[in-house]
């Protein structure tokens, strides 16, 4: 089977990891799972070239690639750790740590709201919003109808609007 | 609150840096996949880790009431077994008796016939007074 070169392993990382990892710690909340995922996900390039061949959207694949290996997660995990993945948002945040109190109020009350949402529901809300891909990239890479995309997303964004809205309108 | 400005809000949130450290253990970690040069586990038990997966889908969401129905399962192909062994001896025992126990036995019958004995004949005189045949037929034999 023949394996990707060192320099280009490097090149997937640094154009791809940030984004993969913001997107895993996402969905699995959970740090270490998401490097073992990560680790996982560029051991697998590695160790078969052949995967990235003919792949035109390299960042929609890679995703493809991290969204089954966290749902697998998930689903290995069983029970006992989906209820752990629902009070997740008080494990870990995605966001980035501040000092300023209203924005780390908010970015607390989103990562709580974000935990609430379904897998799948929070998965293409985190890559319209944060991984600024189109319906047609997310419904590409997640395999999944266009159409499915978007009204997961409204779904997500209504259930988040009407979770934040009292604190949005308060540090609006 | 128009969804427009709400969604940018969220957009402009930052998202939690990848931590830089992670790179050289990850990179090494995939060299050292590279230089080892054996197929994933994945790869090379193909049809195993499918089974497992497959296996886990289907028992993940209960597992423990899936062991224990298996334990009862088990159990009861167990108390199934034993008793099924037990039958094959019991007619071992019985095929063979010892001779006083035939003896007994012998006695035992002769007595039963000493005492049922006694109903046999009436039984047999009954069958033919209530033999469906013409009553003059019925007349001569109880001339007989």
């Amino acid at each position: 089977m023949k394996m990707l070169g060192r320099k280009e392993i490097e090149r997937l990382y640094d154009a791809h990891a940030p984004a993969l990892f913001a997107f895993l710690l996402n969905l699995t909340r959970d740090e270490a799972d998401t490097r073992d995922l990560l680790q996982e996900i560029f051991i697998k390039l590695t160790r078969d070239a052949t995967l990235l061949a003919g792949v035109r959207e390299e960042r929609a694949f890679l995703i493809r690639l991290a969204h089954n290996a966290a749902i697998d997660l998930m689903r290995r995990r069983g029970t006992r750790e989906r209820t752990k993945e629902n009070f997740a948002a008080e494990i870990i945040s995605p966001f980035a740590p501040t000092s300023d109190p209203d924005k780390k109020v908010f970015r607390e009350e989103l990562a709580a709201a974000l935990g609430e949402l379904p897998a799948d529901q929070r998965a293409v809300v985190h890559l319209k919003l944060w991984g600024e891909l189109t319906f047609e990239e997310i419904a590409a890479a997640l395999e999944i109808p266009p159409n499915t995309a978007a009204s997961r997303y409204r779904y997500g964004l209504d259930k988040l609007r009407d979770t934040l809205r009292p604190l949005y309108e308060e540090i609006k | 609150m128009k969804p427009d400005e709400f969604e940018q809000r969220l957009s402009r949130q930052p998202l939690r840096q990848l931590p830089p450290d992670w790179r050289g253990e990850i990179l090494a970690a995939a060299r050292e996949a590279q230089s080892s040069g054996h197929s994933s586990p994945v790869t090379r038990h193909g049809w195993l880790a499918t089974f497992n997966q497959q296996l886990s889908t289907i028992f993940w969401p209960h597992p423990k009431a899936w062991a224990g129905l298996a334990a009862v399962w088990i159990l009861i192909l167990a108390m199934n077994l034993s008793e099924r062994d037990a039958s094959p001896r019991l007619v071992v025992k019985s095929a063979s008796p010892s001779p006083e126990a035939m003896v007994e036995l012998k006695k035992q019958q002769r007595l039963l016939a000493e005492l049922v004995g006694t109903y046999e004949a009436p039984d047999v005189d009954r069958r033919k007074i209530f033999s469906p045949r013409p009553r003059s037929e019925r007349a001569e034999i109880l001339m007989t």
